[in-house]
């Protein structure tokens, strides 16, 4: 690819070793991808913090960067940990696991990148806007930014995403290019999808039909956010779908050509029964209901108070919500959190049930609104899960 | 010694045996970083050091944490000495650049209906090539 003589300059070396394999990381890739030049970004969102996903290994790289005492090039801000930062006692963590993911936290910080520790970064104040390039990393995050808000990221692993920080550039290639972000599967939904879960279970279907292809889905009602993120959340889980159109709806559905259609198929409600089905896995009572997955809302919040109302929360199940500190800093939260909390219902910050150890060791009948929550605790067979909506939640572990 | 085309990722010259796995690799909870040693009791490779081999496998999966999993066994100094995949992807890709371990891809004939787990093997990414004797 067409490097410029500074770039050049940077990948043989002459700004150090960290720098030079940030360079080198990006323009190899963009090599194997046939991408012509580099990019800049406006920003990228980084995975790769959860102490209990990436191990040991990730000190010895960070110190990489930490000894060239590099800073990011562009805003960056970072994926969910592996624990409440503040309440990670209460969640059972031990006191060995949250120093090591405090150490991992501080290598970010000391690099500038901001600690929002959330997969949502479009709800605090970050979305990403029509048609600037990007590279985050977080799935959910990369399919909303595409697909939602017409902004242009690659699903970008952990390092990549890194090293885009670093450097303020990507390799122009994917879905980069307008060619590769033409929809190739129309879906037409036939069925009601109300619930959190139904765009949940619409997503799970369609990842794992559809692997890696651009959905065009028809049919679908005027959506928010928080129902297109459980949507794109689910797509990315089961089939690494990064981007996806909704007639009428999103940003690039009236610009894109049907040309490049491939395949039409049905949403029918036996598809949608079907997913429902899949994650029925057990008639024990629930120790746990996981909310959040992605990291909940404010406005989440005030659906989930609403439709508890004024009952309170059976004994043996506890009720647990993930969140971004950000989010809950969201003038006139506070009264909404103290409504729920008073109920029993506990809300942690910074993590989730997918990328925090606790909930596979401590609990085991676990009952989520999200597929993607339910597809990565049952993937090693560690829990067993139920998928039921928020109302379907309330009615049974409410009293 | 039997000779085969590849492409090469990441440049060098490299002369050992060869570990074959026949199934894809998640690093990531699949090699022990501290030890070079395959964790993944799937894997017929299960308590094989990859640590100074060729390791030799269809292609990598699952997270893309395990690029920081192959800088690791480099750093702890268990790292393998090159891969040969059926295809690069970019986990494979990163952890190889980071740790800067030969990489190379896309071998011209079918490599896992002969080369086996002791064969020794010789690669040239200058010459783009790799060359496979048999175990004695």
């Amino acid at each position: 690819m067409f490097l410029t003589k500074y770039q050049e300059r940077m990948l043989n070396g002459e700004m150090g070793e960290a720098i030079s394999k940030s360079f080198e990381l990006i323009v190899k890739l963009g090599d194997l991808n046939d991408a012509d030049k580099l990019i800049p970004i406006k920003n990228a969102q980084i995975a790769g913090v959860s102490y209990y996903t990436v191990g040991e290994s990730i000190f010895s790289f960070l110190e990489l960067f930490s000894k060239d005492k590099i800073k990011v090039k562009v805003p960056s801000w970072l994926n969910p940990a592996g624990m409440d930062t503040v309440k990670w006692k209460e969640m059972g963590i031990s006191e060995d696991f949250a120093e090591k993911q405090n150490r991992i936290i501080k290598y970010y910080m000391d690099m500038g990148i901001e600690l929002t520790l959330t997969c949502t970064p479009y709800l605090i104040g970050y979305e990403p806007s029509f048609g600037e390039n990007l590279s985050w990393s977080e799935s959910s995050a990369v399919s909303v930014a595409n697909g939602y808000y017409g902004a242009r990221t690659n699903r970008e692993g952990a390092p990549l995403a890194l090293a885009s920080a670093v450097i303020g550039l990507t390799a122009n290639y994917g879905l980069h290019m307008n060619e590769n972000r033409m929809p190739k599967v129309i879906i037409d939904v036939q069925t009601e999808i109300k619930h959190f879960s139904d765009y949940s279970a619409l997503g799970y279907w369609y990842g794992k039909n559809f692997k890696g292809l651009i959905p065009y889905f028809k049919g679908l009602k005027e959506s928010s956010v928080d129902q297109i993120k459980m949507l794109a959340a689910a797509m990315a889980a089961s089939g690494s779908v990064a981007h996806f159109h909704i007639e009428n709806q999103t940003p690039e559905s009236k610009l894109v050509d049907l040309g490049y259609i491939e395949e039409n198929f049905e949403f029918l409600v036996e598809d949608k029964k079907s997913v429902y089905s899949i994650f029925q896995q057990t008639k024990e009572q629930a120790d746990l209901v996981a909310i959040g997955c992605p990291h909940t809302s404010v406005d989440d919040l005030k659906k989930i108070s609403s439709i508890v109302g004024d009952k309170t929360l059976r004994k043996g199940t506890d009720f647990w919500i993930f969140s971004s500190k950000k989010e809950l800093e969201t003038p006139g939260s506070k009264s909404i959190i103290n409504q729920l909390e008073n109920k029993g219902i506990r809300i942690f910050t910074d993590t989730c049930m997918v990328v925090s150890p606790t909930i596979r060791d401590n609990y085991e009948n676990i009952i989520t609104n999200s597929t993607k929550a339910a597809f990565y605790l049952t993937r090693k067979g560690q829990n067993k899960v139920n998928l039921q909506s928020l109302e379907e939640i309330s009615m049974e572990v409410f009293e | 010694m039997k000779e085969i085309g590849i492409r090469s990722i990441v440049d060098g010259k490299v002369k050992s045996t060869a570990v074959v796995s026949p199934i894809s690799i998640s690093f990531l909870e699949g090699v022990d970083p501290e030890t070079g040693i395959i964790m993944d009791q799937e894997n017929p490779l299960f308590g094989t050091s990859i640590a100074d081999k060729v390791f030799v496998f269809p292609e990598g999966k699952g997270s893309t944490v395990g690029s920081y999993v192959i800088y690791g066994l480099q750093v702890n100094g268990v790292a393998p000495t090159a891969f040969v995949v059926n295809n690069a992807e970019p986990i494979i890709v990163a952890g190889a650049i980071l740790a800067n371990i030969t990489l190379v891809d896309q071998p011209s004939e079918d490599i896992f209906s002969f080369i086996k787990t002791g064969d020794s093997i010789i690669i040239d990414t200058s010459k783009s090539i790799i060359k496979i004797g048999k175990k004695e």
